[in-house]
């Protein structure tokens, strides 16, 4: 990697060791009698430089296990760590300039902030920390996204994947520690997942970005260096350089 | 139908909430002023009421003409005519009566001053059952030295029964002894003004009245016929006296309070009708945002089944609710803002009396009907907006478009603001006032329609500046406030409107004070001026004038009188002023004719203008009527410039005195070989010490005088248009709220890729004082036109100068940011506050 980018100083101040991982994660809604176990004890690490899908039926808890482990909710015990930085216990404050500082995001939809142009989008976190961003970091990725004619658009006149592929700029632009990806193909057609699942796979392999992303779709897991599944809140399996029929017959399994 | 209407609005407590106060406010304010005026009106019916009720007749002398203020002038009568009244078979018992001048000195020997009610002296009626005044305390006064006080005076100053009094009179003062303190009728005093009465003889040596009464009052013998009664004393009365029933002259009395009070009660209801105005504005706003929320909603309704008409029924019917409660807790306020009115008016000098509060049938109507008025009115358009969605909307991804009718609107918008300011420019040369609140309207609802063509670029502009210092926030605070042109636009109209009406009346205001300034430099060439201290008392005693020529080094002294007088059949100002040495007190610059010699031959001058308008020259011979002495003529001796202290007639003094009984003058001016010095100054206090009432001024000291007194009155005005401001406020607040509610998803995308909290606010905040100058800048500049139309339309009036204050106008700016901020602070703590995971979620 040729290129340095402006993280933040814990970026890199434990090269080795998972960039994130979760010990005896648990989340529970509601009161007493009503009380849901969204994730039950999970014991999970994305490993640095990785690509990891995690899926699961409705309700299993992936989405709960992403939000807590993003610092978007707080975990009912348990402890998350980014790096070495046990995030867990940060505040509101804390937790915010963790996200804009390395964490990055791709949702599944609503992705981009309707008023600011693709450009301004993709610079909204360095924007927001008040920093520079490196340009030709910035150029690369927007070649490599082929969105460079599109940066003087707002996003209403930006298809799908164009807009889907300007989140992504987002999410790379500060070299976070980790990217967690929402389902980020469920609002695309085919061509465009495709895209953009194979772009997301070039920037683990390519630049060394760690990448968790939540899915239904057993070809997009099959992009990833390893699919992590879960049911009602604990991990029920661990599939190594997955291909989209193993993924889809350890689903199969888990649906039974 | 319905219940979605109700369970919709039950579902936004908050909206309604917010939507309702811009209502309440201005209902409440209705609904005080009636309150507070009806209050005061059965106050002061009671109190005359009271006064006359054992009163069967009044002897008195024909009104000679009615004065501009709606009070008769009449002559005195004379003492014998009593003697003739009482022998009147069935007159049980008659007594005479006068009045006058009588102004006590208080114990730290100041004046005692009333604001605004009159300071009263009057004969001592020692029958208790014809008396107004009974006695609480001592007896009633028999000696020239002996004075009955009221009981509210002797309360505020602490006068007992044997003390000494000194008392302010036409004349020169005197000492008295508090012989007696007396309630008028049941009131400790007559509605705030100060009285002081003496025995018949001593009054009537006080008031110029020896061997006159002002008037006769008459007790009827019980069982007496009154109409026979009454025709049988008109039969005994010389010509040009009447006798009228007691309560004919209570209902005159209350009358002519009651004319000032609907004047006053008036002016109130203006100000509540603009928070109303304003607050239409806010409702407009809000049902258009919430249309446009509820599209997906409303066209479902239509796919469902619900007719045009029942959509618009209930959009309508929504804001017929919100009007209903608005209306209903204003109502309720209102009771409080009568209670706040008038700690309001006291706080500025004006003190009225109080009674139990009054709260009248028509109080309720009138609250309901305007407010539930005003919000359904402010919700028609909305509504057919909400008609307009195709039930294609439930489904279909893209909203209603926005710039659909917008050509319609620039048409309809600009022949608003034409017509608006056709009628204003009509209204103001007529003069007729009506046409100019009209006009104004127009040109505000043209504005406000107009406003959204330049919204984007404006809030562009305004935002760039925001952007550069808060960054990202600040740029996305202008990307928001760029969005929606259109309610960018109408957020701001509210403002718009306030801050105009505070512009037209600061450029009003600053042109007043510099005319009002430069008029004293024009008309007065006297070192100091001589004025009664107190707002809105009559005048002082005429011996000031002597006393003020004993002290060293005055050179020339001059009273200033004013009365009216009929000239050519109508009825008008007249001034008085002594010709001796006259240039040294009183810049006359003639244009034709003399000015101090035709004054000083007993002729009248006229100014220019009105020579002008109804063809006078030096020597015509011209009509005119005093209400003391009648008909008779006088000869223009002299025309000269306008000149503001003097009016448009003037006479000499002597002629003034001749025609006027015992008139007080209501300015003093004093020529010293000083000149305006310290040391000259002091000289002419010390010389007037014994007239604590008047106040001695160099002409600079004056005109500050004026100036403060403009002030004063503007700062009523901009107090009483607060309310209006504050109404347009909490239309940002609305709109805000509604944003970010709308943008709940937008905000939780921003929090979630590391948006602090801190920025989310200042965000918000930067949108609110986009919106908020926006507004401002529009109204300023509307406000600071109509406000240099109404000072040009008062040239003739005596506004000569027009200033546009323009450090007040960009405090104004200022403010407005500020307010937009403040504005903000809820709306901006929501947004901060929402839950990422939420708000990411939400839709």
């Amino acid at each position: 990697m040729t290129l340095t980018g402006e993280a933040s100083p814990d970026a890199t101040a434990s090269p080795s060791g998972p960039a994130a991982r979760a010990v005896g994660l648990v989340k529970t809604y509601g009161a007493s009698d009503t009380v849901v176990r969204a994730l039950d004890g999970v014991d999970i690490a994305f490993e640095r430089g990785h690509f990891t899908a995690v899926m699961g039926p409705s309700g299993s808890g992936k989405s709960t296990l992403m939000h807590c482990m993003a610092g978007l909710d707080t975990p009912t015990s348990g402890h998350v760590f980014v790096g070495d930085q046990e995030i867990s216990t940060l505040d509101d404050s804390g937790l915010t300039r963790l996200r804009r500082d390395r964490i990055g995001f791709v949702f599944q939809s609503f992705n981009l902030v309707p008023t600011l142009t693709a450009r301004e989008n993709i610079l909204l976190p360095a924007d927001l920390a008040g920093r520079q961003v490196d340009p030709g970091w910035f150029d690369y990725l927007v070649e490599q996204l082929a969105i460079g004619d599109r940066l003087a658009h707002r996003p209403s006149e930006l298809s799908g994947g164009q807009q889907q592929r300007v989140a992504c700029a987002r999410a790379l632009i500060g070299r976070p520690d980790l990217i967690f990806a929402d389902e980020p193909t469920g609002n695309l057609d085919s061509n465009a997942s495709a895209e953009l699942l194979a772009f997301l796979r070039r920037s683990v392999t390519e630049f060394g970005q760690t990448i968790a992303m939540v899915t239904h779709d057993p070809r997009g897991a099959a992009q990833a260096d390893r699919v992590i599944f879960l049911a009602d809140g604990n991990v029920v399996g661990d599939l190594a350089a997955p291909t989209a029929e193993a993924v889809l017959e350890q689903m199969k399994v888990l649906g039974n | 139908m319905w219940k979605a209407t109700v369970k919709g609005l039950l579902a936004h407590k908050l909206r309604l909430a917010l939507t309702a106060l811009a209502i309440v406010l201005g209902v409440m304010f209705v609904s005080g002023t009636l309150v507070l005026t009806d209050t005061l009106h059965s106050t002061f019916t009671t109190l005359f009421d009271n006064v006359y009720q054992n009163v069967n007749f009044e002897v008195r002398g024909k009104a000679a003409f009615t004065g501009s203020a709606g009070t008769a002038v009449r002559n005195p009568i004379a003492e014998s005519i009593a003697a003739r009244v009482r022998s009147v078979p069935g007159v049980q018992y008659a007594d005479g009566s006068v009045s006058g001048y009588a102004q006590f000195v208080a114990p730290n020997g100041k004046a005692v001053t009333t604001g605004g009610a009159p300071t009263i002296g009057v004969s001592f009626e020692p029958n208790p059952q014809l008396s107004s005044l009974h006695l609480r305390q001592g007896k009633a006064p028999t000696t020239p030295h002996q004075v009955v006080v009221d009981a509210g005076t002797a309360d505020k100053y602490h006068f007992a029964v044997g003390d000494q009094v000194r008392i302010l009179l036409a004349g020169p003062p005197q000492t008295f002894t508090v012989c007696g303190i007396a309630q008028f009728g049941t009131a400790n005093d007559l509605a705030g003004a100060t009285i002081a009465a003496f025995d018949l003889p001593t009054a009537q040596q006080l008031f110029n009245r020896v061997g006159l009464y002002d008037a006769i009052d008459v007790l009827a013998a019980p069982g007496v016929d009154q109409n026979q009664l009454q025709r049988a004393i008109a039969r005994v009365l010389p010509p040009g006296v009447e006798v009228v029933t007691g309560q004919t002259v209570a209902n005159e009395q209350s009358g002519s309070i009651n004319q000032a009070l609907s004047f006053f009660s008036t002016a109130l209801l203006v100000f509540a009708f603009i928070s109303l105005f304003v607050g239409g504005f806010t409702i407009f706003n809000t049902f258009s945002i919430i249309v446009g929320q509820r599209t997906r909603e409303l066209a479902l309704l239509r796919i469902l089944g619900a007719s045009r008409r029942q959509v618009f029924r209930s959009v309508l019917g929504e804001a017929a609710i919100v009007g209903l409660v608005a209306s209903l807790v204003g109502l309720g306020l209102g009771v409080l803002a009568a209670l706040g009115l008038k700690a309001l008016l006291d706080a500025f000098g004006l003190t009225i009396p109080y009674g139990p509060l009054v709260f009248q049938a028509h109080t309720v109507v009138a609250a309901l009907v305007v407010g539930i008025g005003v919000t359904v009115v402010s919700a028609v358009s909305p509504a057919r907006r909400a008609v307009r969605i195709a039930p294609i909307a439930a489904i279909a991804e893209t909203q209603a478009t926005e710039d659909r009718s917008s050509n319609r609107r620039i048409v309809i918008g600009s022949a608003l603001a034409v017509l608006g300011v056709v009628l204003l420019a009509f209204g103001l040369t007529k003069p007729a006032i009506q046409l100019v609140g009209i006009g104004a309207i127009g040109i505000f609802l043209g504005a406000g329609m107009l406003a959204p063509l330049v919204a984007r670029p404006a809030a562009s502009a305004l935002g760039r500046p925001l952007a550069r210092v808060l960054g990202i926030s600040g740029r996305l605070g202008r990307e928001n406030s760029m969005r929606s042109p259109r309610r960018t636009a109408q957020t701001s109209a509210a403002l718009m409107v306030g801050l105009a009406l505070v512009s037209t009346i600061a450029v009003f205001g600053a042109s007043l004070s510099r005319s009002a300034t430069a008029s004293v430099d024009d008309a007065v060439s006297a070192d100091y001026i001589v004025t009664n201290g107190a707002t809105g008392a009559a005048g002082f005693s005429q011996s000031v004038a002597a006393a003020a020529g004993r002290v060293p080094g005055v050179t020339a002294v001059s009273s200033v009188y004013n009365g009216q007088f009929e000239f050519r059949g109508s009825v008008t100002n007249l001034a008085g002023v002594s010709p001796y040495r006259l240039s040294e007190t009183v810049t006359l610059r003639m244009d034709s004719g003399t000015g101090a010699g035709a004054l000083a031959a007993g002729d009248l001058l006229v100014d220019t203008t009105t020579a002008t308008s109804k063809h006078l020259t030096v020597g015509t011979v011209v009509p005119v009527k005093f209400a003391r002495t009648g008909d008779g003529t006088l000869r223009i001796g002299g025309i000269f410039k306008p000149n503001a202290l003097l009016g448009s007639y003037l006479v000499g003094d002597q002629v003034f005195l001749s025609h006027f009984d015992q008139p007080l003058p209501v300015a003093v001016l004093i020529r010293s070989s000083q000149g305006a010095s310290p040391s000259g100054e002091a000289a002419v206090k010390a010389g007037l010490s014994s007239y604590p009432s008047v106040k001695v001024q160099t002409q600079a000291e004056f005109k500050k005088t004026q100036q403060a007194q403009v002030n004063q009155l503007l700062g009523l005005v901009y107090v009483l248009l607060a309310l209006a401001v504050l109404v347009a406020l909490i239309g940002i607040v609305n709109t805000l709220m509604l944003s970010v509610f709308e943008r709940t998803h937008e905000i939780g995308l921003l929090r979630a890729v590391g948006m602090r909290r801190r920025q989310v606010r200042s965000m918000i905040r930067s949108e609110a004082v986009i919106l908020s100058v926006f507004g401002a800048l529009i109204g300023v500049a509307i406000g600071t036109g109509l406000g240099v139309a109404f000072a040009a339309s008062l040239k003739q009036q005596g506004i000569t100068d027009i200033v546009v204050p323009f450090t007040s106008l960009v405090v104004f700016l200022v403010l407005a940011a500020l307010l937009g901020l403040g504005a903000a602070s809820w709306p901006a703590r929501r947004a901060a506050r929402l839950d990422v995971l939420a708000a990411i979620a939400a839709e």
